[in-house]
C-alpha cells in the first residue's frame, strides 16, 4: 500500500515534469502569435480551473461566484498601477490576499449553508460585487480600466507584440496551482476536505474541523483565483466589471474541472486542454458566419463527453490509475 | 501543462487553411478586417452589420454612378483597380476575444486595416492592438468619447460621440426655449453598462454648462426585470424633459411602466439606441407620438440627396431593412477607410495613417448629413452632426440640426 502510494505520487510528479517541458518547448515551435494566445488562455484557465477545484472539487462546497475572486485580483492590479503607479507583481500579492481574506470572511456566514443553498450564496455574492464594482467611479465604473502602456519589460509586466513571456507566466502559474494540488490533496487537509465532502457530519465525529477546513480550501483557492485574475488584466491590459466579474467567469472556472474530472488531479489540467482551444477554434475558423455553428458545435461535443464520460474525461484514464494506486 | 502535440496540430493546420488567403493577398486584393458581435446576445448587429459592409464593399468593387468615393470605377484605382475584400470576425461582446480576433486578423489573415466594434469595451482593446502593430482602426459605430482621448495615433472615428450627440440636444433646447418655450428641468434615465454611463456624463456636465436643473437623475439595472421604483422617482420630479439611455427592451418597459402608473412625461427626448429600433415603436410607439431621438443618420436626406435612397435600396436588398443609425455609420466606416487606402496608393499601415490624417471629405459626398469628414489630432472627425428624429405618425422625420431638418418639431409633444 505504501508502495504504491509514493509510486503513484513519483508517477504524477515525472508526468507533470514531462509535461511542463514539453510544453515550455511548444512556443519554440509555434510562432504564431493566434495559437500562443490560445495557449496562453488553455494554460490560465487550467491554472484557475485547477484553483477552483480545491474549493469545488476536492472539499466539495461547490462555487459558482469565483468571478468575485478573478476580478478583485484583476481590479487590485489594475487600479493600484493606474492609480499609484504600483507595479502589478506587488498588485498581485495584494489582491491574492486581499481574496484569500474576503473569502473567509464570506465562508463565516456561508459554509454554515449546504448544497445548493450554498452554490446560491456564492452566486449571489459575487453578483452583488459585480454590481458594486459596475457603479464604483473611482474604478472606472462600467467604463473599466485602460492599462497604461509603458515600455515593455519584466517589471511591469507589459510586452507590445510577444507573448512568450505571458507564456511562461501561465506555465508557471499553472505548475504552481498544481503543485499546490498535489501536494495539498494527500496532506492532512487534503484528506480532512474528501472527508467533508463525503459526510460532514461523519467527519466531525471523526475529528475533523469541517468549518475550518472549509475555510482554509476557501483561502487557498481564492488566493491563485486571484492571481489569475491578475495575470488576465496585465495580458489583455484592460478590464471593465462584465469582462472579468460577471456570472459567466465562473462557470468558465468550474467548467474544465467539471469536463475533465472534478476532485482529480488531472481533471481540470485536461478539461482545459480540450475546452478552451475548442471554443477559441470554433469562434474563430466557423464563427464569422454570424449564425452560431461555432456555438453548436462546441455545446454538442460538451453534451457528447458528458453522455459517455459523465465521471469526467479522467476516467479514461481510470482503470490505469486503479491498478496503480490499490 | 499537456499543451503538446495537439497545440502543434492546431498550429499547424491553421496555418495550412490559411495558406491559400495568403497566397491570394499578394495578388491585387486589399483585405481589411471587420470585428463584430456575430454570436451572443448582439448577434443581430453583427448580422446586420456584415450585411452594411459587404453593401460597401460592393460599391467599391464595382462600377456605381455615385459621387461617393470610391463608387465610380471598379476596384481602388490608387492601387491599380485592386478589389477590397473583407474579413469578418466574431468577438461576442468580449474585449479579450476582440483583442485576440484582432491579432489574428493581423498576424494571419494580413489586414491593412480595422474596422469595428459596437461594443465600446472592445473598441479599446482592438484599437490598443491595432496601435501595436500599427494597423489603423475606424470607430465606425463606438460613441464612447473616452474612446479618442487616450492619445493613439491609429485611431480614428469618423461618426460623433455621445458628447456631439448630447450637445445637439441642448441646442435644440437653447433654440426653443429662444422660441418661448418652457424647458427648465431635465430627468435623466440611464442604464448602467459604459453606454448608459457616458451619456449621463455629457449630459450632466451640458445641463451645468448650460444652466438646465437635473430633477433626477437615476441609474437602473440594464435588463431589469421592473423599473417601477425607477419610474415613480420620474414621476415625482415630472420634468420638462425626460431624457432615456436606455436599450430596447428597457425602453420598452420603460414607456409601458410609466403607463401604467399613469405618468406622462411632457417631452421624451432620448439617447439613440433602444428609441431609434423598430422593435421599440413596434411594441410602444402608439404611447409615445412624438418622442424624439438624436442619430446620426436620416433617409430624409434621400429627398436632398438621391444617391442615399439608392444606397438604401442596395442594403435592404441584402438586409431586408432600411439603413438605421448604426448600420449607415459601419457603411460610411468601409469607405472612409477604404478612400485613405486608394490615397496612400499602398497597404502599409503608417502611409494608410498618414492618409487618413489627411482626409478631407465634403459631407455632400457622403450618406450622412455630416459636413464634412475631417480628423482632428485624437483622429475624431468634429464635424460630423448628429441630427435629431420626432416619430410622428408612425415614421421619423428629421427636425434638427436646421440644414438637415424637413419639418418643425411638434414641441411639446403630445
Amino acid at each position: 500500500m505504501d508502495n504504491s502510494f509514493a509510486q503513484r505520487r513519483r508517477r504524477d510528479l515525472l508526468l507533470a515534469a514531462g509535461f511542463t517541458a514539453v510544453a515550455a518547448l511548444v512556443p519554440l515551435f509555434v510562432k504564431d502569435v493566434y495559437v500562443q494566445n490560445i495557449m496562453v488562455l488553455t494554460l490560465m484557465y487550467a491554472a484557475l480551473s485547477q484553483s477552483w477545484n480545491i474549493l469545488g472539487g476536492y472539499c466539495g462546497q461547490i462555487s459558482l461566484g469565483h468571478a468575485l475572486y478573478f476580478g478583485l485580483g484583476a481590479y487590485t492590479t489594475a487600479l493600484l498601477f493606474s492609480k499609484f503607479g504600483v507595479l502589478p507583481w506587488f498588485g498581485m500579492i495584494g489582491g491574492g490576499l486581499i481574496s484569500a481574506v474576503i473569502a473567509m470572511a464570506l465562508g463565516y456566514p456561508c459554509f454554515r449553508l449546504r448544497g445548493h443553498y450554498f452554490v446560491i450564496a456564492t452566486i449571489v455574492i459575487a453578483e452583488i460585487a459585480y454590481l458594486l464594482f459596475l457603479n464604483w467611479d473611482w474604478a472606472g465604473a462600467a467604463l473599466g480600466i485602460d492599462i497604461p502602456v509603458r515600455t515593455d519589460s519584466w517589471l511591469t509586466f507589459q510586452f507590445t507584440r510577444s507573448k512568450l513571456p505571458y507564456f511562461y507566466f501561465a506555465l508557471g502559474f499553472c505548475v504552481v496551482a498544481w503543485l499546490v494540488t498535489f501536494w495539498l490533496q494527500d496532506s492532512k487537509w487534503g484528506y480532512w476536505w474528501r472527508a467533508v465532502k463525503d459526510n460532514p457530519d461523519a467527519a466531525e465525529s471523526l475529528g475533523v474541523v469541517v468549518f475550518n477546513s472549509k475555510m482554509g480550501a476557501a483561502a487557498v483557492s481564492a488566493f491563485l483565483t486571484a492571481v489569475g485574475g491578475s495575470f488576465y488584466a496585465q495580458f489583455v491590459s484592460y478590464i471593465d466589471p462584465e469582462s472579468v466579474m460577471s456570472f459567466h467567469f465562473s462557470l468558465l472556472m468550474a467548467l474544465p474541472a467539471v469536463l475533465g474530472g472534478i476532485g482529480t488531479l488531472w481533471g481540470p489540467v485536461l478539461g482545459a486542454v480540450i475546452l478552451i482551444p475548442l471554443t477559441e477554434l470554433t469562434r474563430s475558423f466557423i464563427g464569422g458566419s454570424g449564425r452560431g455553428v461555432d456555438l453548436i458545435v462546441y455545446g454538442t461535443l460538451i453534451v457528447l463527453i458528458a453522455l459517455a464520460r459523465p465521471e469526467g474525461l479522467i476516467g479514461l484514464f481510470s482503470r490505469k490509475r486503479k491498478g496503480a494506486s490499490r | 501543462m499537456i499543451l503538446n502535440r495537439r497545440d502543434v496540430l492546431l498550429g499547424g493546420a491553421a496555418s495550412v487553411a490559411l495558406l491559400p488567403l495568403a497566397a491570394r493577398a499578394q495578388t491585387a486584393e486589399v483585405v481589411i478586417g471587420v470585428i463584430y458581435p456575430l454570436s451572443g446576445a448582439s448577434a443581430q448587429i453583427g448580422v446586420d452589420a456584415q450585411k452594411a459592409f459587404e453593401t460597401a464593399a460592393d460599391l467599391i468593387n464595382k462600377n456605381y454612378d455615385f459621387d461617393l468615393p470610391l463608387a465610380k470605377g471598379e476596384g481602388l484605382s490608387g492601387l491599380g483597380g485592386a478589389k477590397v475584400r473583407l474579413v469578418f470576425a466574431d468577438h461576442q461582446a468580449d474585449p479579450q476575444k476582440g483583442r485576440a480576433e484582432a491579432e489574428r486578423l493581423i498576424t494571419q489573415d494580413k489586414v491593412c486595416a480595422i474596422v469595428g466594434t459596437y461594443q465600446s469595451s472592445v473598441a479599446v482593446t482592438v484599437s490598443q492592438i491595432c496601435e501595436r502593430y500599427q494597423i489603423p482602426f475606424i470607430s465606425a459605430d463606438n460613441s464612447s468619447p473616452s474612446l479618442h482621448r487616450r492619445g493613439l495615433k491609429f485611431y480614428f472615428r469618423a461618426a460623433p460621440h455621445d458628447e456631439m450627440f448630447s450637445t445637439a440636444m441642448f441646442d435644440f433646447f437653447d433654440a426653443q426655449k429662444k422660441k418661448g418655450q418652457k424647458i427648465e428641468t431635465l430627468a435623466l434615465f440611464h442604464e448602467d453598462t459604459i453606454f448608459g454611463t457616458d451619456s449621463s456624463n455629457a449630459q450632466l456636465k451640458l445641463a451645468a454648462e448650460r444652466g438646465y436643473k437635473v430633477v433626477a437623475d437615476i441609474k437602473y439595472r440594464a435588463n431589469s426585470p421592473s423599473l417601477t421604483a425607477e419610474v415613480q422617482q420620474l414621476k415625482a420630479a415630472d420634468a420638462d424633459v425626460l431624457m432615456p439611455s436606455s436599450y430596447t427592451t428597457d425602453g420598452i418597459l420603460l414607456i409601458k411602466t410609466m403607463g401604467e402608473l399613469g405618468y406622462k412625461a411632457k417631452n421624451i427626448v432620448a439617447q439613440d439606441a433602444g428609441f431609434s429600433e423598430k422593435a421599440l415603436y413596434d411594441a410602444v410607439g402608439d404611447k409615445i407620438p412624438g418622442v424624439i431621438s438624436r442619430g446620426s443618420f436620416s433617409l430624409d436626406l434621400a429627398a436632398k440627396r438621391p444617391m442615399v435612397g439608392k444606397i438604401n435600396d442596395m442594403y435592404k436588398a441584402r438586409s431586408g431593412k432600411d439603413f438605421n443609425d448604426y448600420s449607415s455609420r459601419q457603411f460610411m466606416g468601409l469607405i472612409v477607410m477604404a478612400d485613405a487606402i486608394n490615397r496612400a496608393k499602398s497597404i502599409d499601415g503608417e502611409k494608410i495613417r498618414e492618409a487618413l490624417v489627411a482626409t478631407d471629405m465634403p459631407g455632400e459626398q457622403t450618406i450622412m448629413p455630416w459636413s464634412r469628414v475631417k480628423f482632428d489630432e485624437m483622429g475624431q472627425n468634429n464635424f460630423a452632426d448628429p441630427v435629431l428624429l420626432q416619430y410622428n405618425g408612425g415614421k421619423f422625420v428629421t427636425i434638427a440640426p436646421p440644414q438637415a431638418a424637413v419639418a418643425e418639431a411638434v414641441w411639446p409633444m403630445k
